[in-house]
């Protein structure tokens, strides 16, 4: 398959260079076409789709409050259902702190429902549009400006795609920005299936994660290269591995961040652990429910 | 047109029912749940033709409300107390992004201590948040005033909350005149407002430095600020189908009375009693009903308190460290200095006929000097 030539996301828009989350909406944009319906909460794409007047993701776009997005999505979608307009896709589009914490109950209301939307996290593990704070996403090691060294974040990342696998819901995917066709391959399934989707995008951020703006493609790919982020489907509750990890050095990918400058051996020690006993975990889970 | 003997959350669920209402999002909440139980119930069997989302908190209720209502759906939620109190937030969100969305309001005391009786602080707690807010008193009130907040709201762009007292409304049983079909010209008026269309993609509530912010927020209050004129032409369309007038401000008793007794709606009835008994004793006296409290009717208040020697606010209500928030919005945008606040009724403590008329005819002979609060012997 090749990436759509259509382009809605507009250029001029307000990210930082290199952002992962601008180049994940334009691959998402460019699967799910303008027939698309966007709800944006406090996140940093808040600020990238522009100032008042201004709409450069280029679809209809509701800004909401911070915990809301789920919900507001699923009341577009039973207006619409109720005037017939069954093409239309509604998308949720919030980052991490939208999603694992503040906006998780929300999320849960709607895959419990089922709610025909699809919920996008894309996922910079920190609340990085307030400058850098943990996050319940945030990885074990990681220093952000509420937990600075010799404090770093000591919990493991809690597992979104698990929580919501929970629910029972039609469709769950991880993606990232440097496998395009795939996550690509990811919004069409999720828009040709009804109920409630989640596609769960790791988006690395330069200036959050702290590496060069011109990295961003080589780092998403050494997290799916190390197993930090395993890319996987839970299609109908069935589990779908599409890419197993190389297992390249944990060094590679943590060297390359100034996030990860001042994490301890323990802490690199206990990263490693958690990356080896969750792709334990999934390669049990798609044996057994594949 | 019908009689049928309903309760004030009754009396909702049919104006709802008749109301071609396309989304009903809500969550349970004492004294409110029966009008979501009936709508349910209405819906199930094929009664009424809604989508009915069952959110998961009122957070969500009133967000799931705003997405309906921005793809251009008629909505409808409700709730109670604490449940009101949850969507604070959001209701400042569905007011900014002008979305018509009604809502039903059963007023209950808020905790700690654990309450479910009658008191209006939760409702005037909102009070800054940009609804609209009619008090009805009586079931048909209930029912008449969903139709007209659907109207204003969809005409003035901005959502509006219909209140009652919590059981001494919601659930006293009364009879009310229910509509045929002659109520459809009137309810299935719908104004155009999908924000959200794909074919003129737009981001609605976009960051706004601060020259942007000022004027649209001055607009937004302009909306709302609308809706007194409006009401009076909706007002008229609606008598004549009804035969029933309402006004944003409504009296009883003596037109040129001494002492004006001020009330918000459960109390209101009790006050039409407590004029008649003023009136027994030679005073003359006049109930001065307040049904929309948001936007403030300022003008109408205004022409229903001239040359009234006392007036006399009765606030089921109380905002702690200053007193009744009807009383002190009277007294502050009139600029009157002949205004006494009564707290009383809090958590759903009776406010009798015989106190009202006592503490007015106090009032009226200089014996009651100050705001007092209503409790025990009076």
């Amino acid at each position: 398959m090749s990436i759509p030539k259509q382009e809605i996301m507009q250029s001029n828009h307000l990210a930082c260079p290199g952002c992962g989350a601008a180049l994940a909406m334009r691959l998402a944009l460019k699967a799910l076409g303008k027939n698309t319906m966007v709800v944006i909460p406090a996140c940093c794409w808040t600020i990238i789709n522009g100032t008042h007047g201004n709409n450069f993701a280029g679809v209809p776009v509701f800004h909401t409050a911070f915990a809301t997005t789920a919900a507001v999505a699923a009341g577009i979608k039973a207006t619409l259902e109720k005037q017939g307009k069954d093409d239309i896709t509604v998308m949720g589009w919030a980052g991490d702190g939208g999603t694992f914490d503040i906006g998780l109950q929300a999320l849960s209301g709607a895959a419990e429902r089922n709610d025909d939307i699809i919920y996008v996290c894309y996922d910079n593990e920190a609340y990085m549009n307030t400058g850098i704070q943990r996050s319940s996403a945030t990885p074990i090691g990681a220093e952000t400006t509420t937990t600075p060294s010799p404090t770093v974040k000591d919990r493991p990342k809690k597992d979104l795609m698990e929580i919501v696998a929970a629910h029972d819901v039609p469709y769950i995917a991880s993606a990232t920005i440097s496998y395009p066709n795939d996550l690509i391959k990811k919004f069409e399934k999720a828009k040709s299936k009804r109920g409630f989707k989640l596609i769960h995008i790791f988006s690395p951020c330069p200036p959050g994660h702290k590496f060069p703006e011109n990295k961003t493609i080589e780092i998403s790919k050494l997290a799916v290269e190390t197993g930090v982020f395993l890319l996987y489907e839970i299609e109908d509750g069935k589990y779908k591995i599409n890419k197993k990890p190389k297992f390249r050095e944990l060094d590679d990918y943590l060297n390359a961040q100034g996030r990860f400058r001042n994490t301890p051996e323990e802490q690199r020690e206990a990263l490693k652990e958690f990356i080896r006993k969750r792709w334990e975990k999934l390669l049990i889970k798609a044996e057994n429910f594949g | 047109m019908k009689r049928l003997v309903l309760g004030g959350n009754d009396a909702v669920a049919y104006a709802i029912k008749q109301s071609y209402v396309d989304v009903v999002s809500a969550y349970p909440i004492t004294p409110q749940t029966s009008i979501i139980e009936k709508i349910a119930s209405f819906i199930g069997k094929g009664e009424m033709d809604a989508q009915f989302i069952k959110v998961e908190s009122e957070h969500s209720a009133m967000a799931a409300a705003m997405g309906a209502s921005a793809a251009g759906g008629r909505v409808f939620t409700a709730t109670s107390s604490q449940g009101l109190l949850l969507m604070h937030e959001v209701l400042h969100w569905a007011a900014g992004a002008s979305l018509p969305i009604v809502m039903a309001n059963a007023n209950r005391a808020i905790a700690p201590p654990w309450s479910i009786w009658a008191e209006q602080t939760d409702s005037l707690s909102q009070r800054d948040t940009g609804w609209i807010q009619l008090y009805a008193s009586n079931s048909q009130e209930a029912y008449d005033l969903v139709f007209l907040a659907f109207r204003l709201a969809e005409r003035v762009k901005n959502p509006a909350m219909v209140c009652m007292d919590g059981f001494l409304v919601t659930h006293t049983k009364e009879p009310v005149a229910v509509f045929g079909e002659e109520i459809n010209s009137f309810i299935s008026k719908k104004e155009t407002n999908a924000l959200l269309d794909v074919e003129n993609p737009i981001a609605v509530g976009a960051l706004a430095f601060p020259n942007v912010y000022m004027p649209l927020k001055l607009e937004q209050n302009n909306r709302i600020l609308s809706a007194k004129n409006v009401f009076y032409e909706l007002s008229n369309e609606f008598e004549q189908i009804s035969q029933r007038k309402y006004n944003q401000v409504y009296t009883y008793g003596e037109d040129k009375a001494d002492v004006a007794l001020v009330a918000m709606g459960s109390n209101a009835e009790t006050a039409h009693l407590a004029v008649e008994l003023l009136a027994k004793d030679g005073i003359k006296a006049k109930l001065v009903k307040v049904v929309m409290f948001r936007p403030f009717p300022k003008e109408e208040l205004s022409k229903a308190l001239e040359g009234v020697e006392k007036v006399v606010v009765f606030d089921r209500n109380i905002s702690m460290g200053k007193g009744g928030i009807v009383k002190d919005e009277i007294a502050g945008a009139l600029g009157l200095g002949n205004v006494i606040g009564v707290v009383c009724g809090l958590g759903g403590v009776d406010v009798s006929e015989t106190d009202m008329a006592k503490v007015s005819r106090g009032v009226l002979d200089g014996k009651v000097k100050d705001d007092m609060i209503l409790w025990g012997e009076v």
